[in-house]
């Protein structure tokens, strides 16, 4: 199992935290070059290197939030929009009550990660960032998100739980 | 087993067929269900960007078994199925950027063999009507009724 990353975004549509893990390392035998003359229509591979962090960060918020209403339109109001998955990766999708939006994007072979995105919310972000004093209430640009407990926390639980 | 309902979006978007089989999911608009086609196309090329990793360089093991090599192999492949607690939804894009949408229950298996006959009956009463022009809508009444039949027979 592969974790690519991880984003908590707060109910003002803002990403307080982002995490990547490292990818790991591309076969060296790359794709043919007979592709390169097919790549005129602009979705090829190459594209990915232009965006940086926060661009990345904005297009998940705006997927999954699209998605989530997609999903409410058509399952009714109780329909809860739970993981998509691609042939490449999974982005698996929890949110709280208060609109918080925890993002994890897999590779395809992991089951749904809900209660574990639910468990870093409860046992994490709730004991380190909600119940620090010196955190503010609002986390404008992550300040007090990316604490050295969350942090340390966060890893703990990827290693424990979701071994690779 | 139960399939709500399919739907089929042209190559630019557009919606082109929609249909119920069950009922279980609201009631739209068919205004609604553009607006939502429409946005779906657009999430679904945003899905291919995100791509975390380049796709898995073809082998010349997984060659072996394809009639052509694909142009398209190499490339991310999009949304292909979305969960939630009411449905399941799986998309499937022809080589020609059609893309079919199924929703069923949540724990249906074999969706992926479902949408290719599907798309086998398109080909057939669709593709081959001499009065359908592309990208229209689709008002083929033998298509209709090879999914009726097909539906019907495997729930």
């Amino acid at each position: 199992m592969t974790i690519y990353s991880f984003y908590i975004f707060d109910r003002h549509a803002e990403c307080i935290y982002n995490r990547r893990w490292a990818a790991p390392p591309v076969p060296k035998s790359a794709r043919p070059m007979s592709g390169s003359s097919m790549t005129s229509n602009g979705d090829h591979p190459a594209v990915r290197k232009g965006l940086s962090r926060e661009d990345d960060a904005k297009l998940i918020f705006g997927l999954v939030f699209s998605l989530r209403n997609m999903v409410q339109k058509l399952g009714g109001d109780d329909d809860t929009f739970l993981s998509y998955r691609t042939a490449e990766y999974k982005l698996h999708y929890y949110e709280t009550p208060t609109r918080m939006k925890f993002v994890m994007l897999t590779d395809t072979k992991q089951n749904n990660l809900r209660v574990a995105l639910h468990q870093i919310w409860a046992n994490l972000y709730v004991e380190y960032v909600v119940k620090n004093p010196l955190s503010p209430v609002e986390h404008p640009g992550g300040i007090g998100v990316a604490n050295e407990l969350f942090e340390r926390g966060l890893d703990a639980f990827v290693t424990a739980v979701l071994p690779s | 087993m139960v399939v709500f309902c399919l739907f089929i979006i042209s190559k630019s978007g557009g919606l082109i067929y929609n249909r119920e089989f069950h009922a279980g999911m609201s009631k739209l608009t068919s205004n609604d269900y553009l607006m939502l086609a429409g946005s779906f196309h657009g999430m679904h090329a945003i899905t291919k960007q995100l791509c975390p990793v380049p796709p898995t360089p073809v082998t010349p093991l997984s060659v072996a078994g394809a009639p052509a090599p694909s142009p398209f192999i190499g490339r991310p492949s999009g949304l292909e199925v979305l969960e939630s607690s009411h449905f399941r939804m799986q998309c499937f894009q022809t080589l020609t950027g059609i893309k079919f949408l199924l929703f069923t229950e949540p724990q249906q298996p074999n969706v992926d063999v479902m949408i290719r006959r599907i798309y086998e009956l398109y080909a057939d009463y669709v593709m081959k009507n001499p009065f359908y022009t592309v990208e229209m809508p689709i008002r083929c009444e033998k298509f209709d009724r090879g999914l009726d039949g097909f539906v019907k027979v495997r729930s």
